[in-house]
């Protein structure tokens, strides 16, 4: 009962912040009368999470730290990943401000909090260090989620989208838990460090594969990636656009915090079978360098063939966690950095895309590819902006894609033995990419246009766009920036209990 | 140690096995040992000797299940309630403001739920 007291909880100063914004926000609206606009909680919570972001800059400094034995650990990861769940998280916020479909917005207010209870639990994911925490903030994240692909609750596809995610979330849910079971049956503790301390001492590498797999099944789910990627274009296509955009871009940075905390921590050290018993996450590497490989390709082909943008934009998406995969599966010495790297730059660009989607959307009430044509015409900075976000997903040099890709390609020749294939199909699936991301640009700036002229962009909207645009120009010609912050965070040296 | 671990699962096949087989066998030998002479009446729905009428369907006003989800989160409070009082003593003043943020948290829903018009039967 001492280590309750003594603790120090102001380490937590960011998690409070949006669970107190969370709570008031919830009541805020409740409290409103209902034909008050919804809009300024928004704007609110785009504060908050603001401020909790200068909060974790202001703890980047201090060495690693935790509260009761390790459930929540600030080390350098948490408050990288944080970081970038929270820029994402305020950012799709600012999406939910501007949210106009065409049935009217009847509930703003539970998009706001529900998606502020969903970064909450991003947040606790990338700095537990138990099995226990991890799993609660997980559920919290994928039930809050369940909850935003539905709010049109009157668009059949929304409805959908919320009853499909449900399915495929609650058995990747199961699947991930039996793999946790057999983890904790090995080793008695839930303790992420325990584990890894006790899994030195067993020999037991067929029940520990077992366990690998069922874990990277659980993740994959929730990462989208090749085969568990199905689910993810229909929930993009029915969810409103603010939370498609929180799917893609904070969902995926959270699925990977997962990801290197769960199969990282525990599997790093714990012996392989074989007479040479090295690391059982290194034997396993084949395999997560096929699935690296199968979501590249398949996310790209099929991106082909969309007319809707977030469909488009979902396939792109299981491209990109193919490419950060890849990162994954090269496990050289700088894997952690070279993937903070890329979703930094993959939340600005992602969501700068989203953000001109969503006005489209709003706007004419469809999200099919001619929505874009001619946009040059009559909105020629908007245009010139979504040219820059297509252009970065593309990886084009002086953009932010670029440099992250370029990362992850070196993590994976510099490694030895290098993974050339990989960074063979990674070229090769880049170039693919081309074909429907200059598509849209050639939508955008030479087609003629058959719609009617857009509105102005809302402020929301703009303040996001100009955000991400800055961002994505600041890191392509100036890659120094994000370098230095990386130099902050020590390369991660304190990330193993 | 592991290798208790790995046994323990051979029971839990027994018992896959013991599911799997026993309805099987159960009704395999039920047919070989039963007379069988159908008839118009055996074939009707079996409602406990009363004669069955109109549709198996039947429809609930669906206000009950959230009323049911509202009983649910209260009969949970109760089930963690209780025995907190129970050892109050010994617990002292952080159960205490564990139990105060839960039961605000709780009491937060049900506002909610007043709010959105759950409690009204319209």
């Amino acid at each position: 009962m001492n280590d309750v007291w003594q603790s120090d909880w102001s380490m937590m100063a960011p998690e409070w912040i949006v669970l107190a914004a969370a709570i008031a926000l919830l009541v805020m609206d409740l409290a409103l009368p209902s034909d008050r606009s919804r809009r300024p909680l928004a704007w609110g919570a785009a504060a908050a999470a603001a401020l909790a972001m200068i909060a974790t800059a202001a703890m980047i400094p201090a060495g690693s730290a935790s509260i009761l034995h390790d459930t929540f650990r600030l080390d350098a990861f948490a408050k990288a990943f944080k970081f970038i769940l929270l820029a994402g998280g305020a950012l799709a916020l600012l999406l939910v401000a501007e949210w106009a479909p065409k049935e009217g917005s009847p509930h703003r207010g539970e998009f706001v909090y529900m998606m502020l209870f969903a970064l909450l639990g991003a947040m606790m994911m990338a700095s537990s260090g138990d099995l226990l925490t991890l799993f609660v903030s997980l559920e919290l994240l994928s039930v809050s989620s369940y909850i935003l692909a539905g709010l049109r609750k009157t668009a059949p596809a929304s409805n959908e989208a919320a009853l499909k995610y449900v399915i495929n979330g609650g058995i990747a849910t199961a699947i991930m838990l039996f793999g946790m079971s057999y983890v904790f049956g090995l080793t008695g503790t839930t303790n992420l460090g325990g584990i890894a301390r006790r899994l030195q001492e067993t020999n037991e590498p067929y029940m520990l594969a077992l366990a690998f797999l069922l874990l990277l099944i659980g993740v994959s789910f929730k990462l989208a990636t090749v085969p568990f990627h199905m689910w993810a274009p229909d929930v993009y296509e029915g969810a409103p656009v603010p939370a498609t955009a929180f799917f893609a871009v904070v969902s995926k940075t959270a699925g990977f915090a997962l990801l290197l905390r769960l199969l990282v921590t525990i599997f790093a050290a714990a012996p392989s079978e074989g007479r040479d018993p090295s690391s059982l996450l290194l034997s396993m590497q084949p395999i997560i360098t096929v699935l690296a490989g199968l979501t590249m390709i398949i996310g790209s082909v099929v991106a082909l063939r969309q007319r809707s943008l977030k469909r488009l934009l979902a396939y792109s998406g299981i491209a990109h966690a193919g490419y950060l995969l890849a990162g994954f599966a090269a496990m050289s010495w700088a894997m952690i950095d070279s993937l903070w790297m890329y979703l930094l730059v993959y939340t600005l660009m992602n969501i700068g895309a989203f953000a001109i989607i969503a006005h489209i959307v709003n706007e004419t009430g469809s999200d099919d590819l001619d929505g874009l044509a001619g946009l040059y015409r009559h909105r020629p900075f908007l245009a010139a902006a979504l040219g820059l976000f297509l252009l970065s997903l593309a990886g084009i040099p002086g953009t932010a894609g670029f440099i992250a890709k370029l990362h992850i390609f070196i993590g994976l020749v510099v490694t030895e033995p290098g993974h050339y294939v990989l960074a063979a199909v990674m070229a090769i699936t880049t170039v693919i990419s081309y074909v429907y991301y200059f598509n849209l640009i050639v939508q955008l700036f030479f087609r003629p246009t058959f719609t009617a002229p857009l509105g102005r962009l809302p402020a929301g909207l703009s303040t996001a766009v100009v955000l991400c645009a800055l961002g994505t120009l600041a890191i392509g010609w100036a890659p120094g920036l994000a370098y230095d912050m990386l130099a902050q965070f020590g390369h991660f040296g304190d990330f193993l209990p | 140690m592991s290798n208790i671990y790995a046994n323990s699962y051979l029971i839990i096949f027994v018992f896959l096995c013991l599911g799997v087989l026993l309805p099987i066998g159960a009704l395999t030998a039920g047919r070989w040992l039963r007379p069988h002479v159908p008839s118009d009446a055996k074939a009707t729905t079996y409602e406990s000797g009363n004669n069955p009428f109109h549709d198996s369907r039947v429809q609930f006003q669906v206000r009950y299940y959230l009323f049911a989800l509202l009983f649910v989160i209260f009969d949970i409070e109760t089930v963690f309630l209780y025995p907190w009082a129970v050892v109050y003593d010994q617990l002292g003043l952080f159960a205490l403001v564990e139990m105060i943020i839960f039961i605000v948290l709780l009491a937060i829903g049900l506002i909610y739920a007043w709010k959105k018009k759950v409690l009204r039967w319209m």
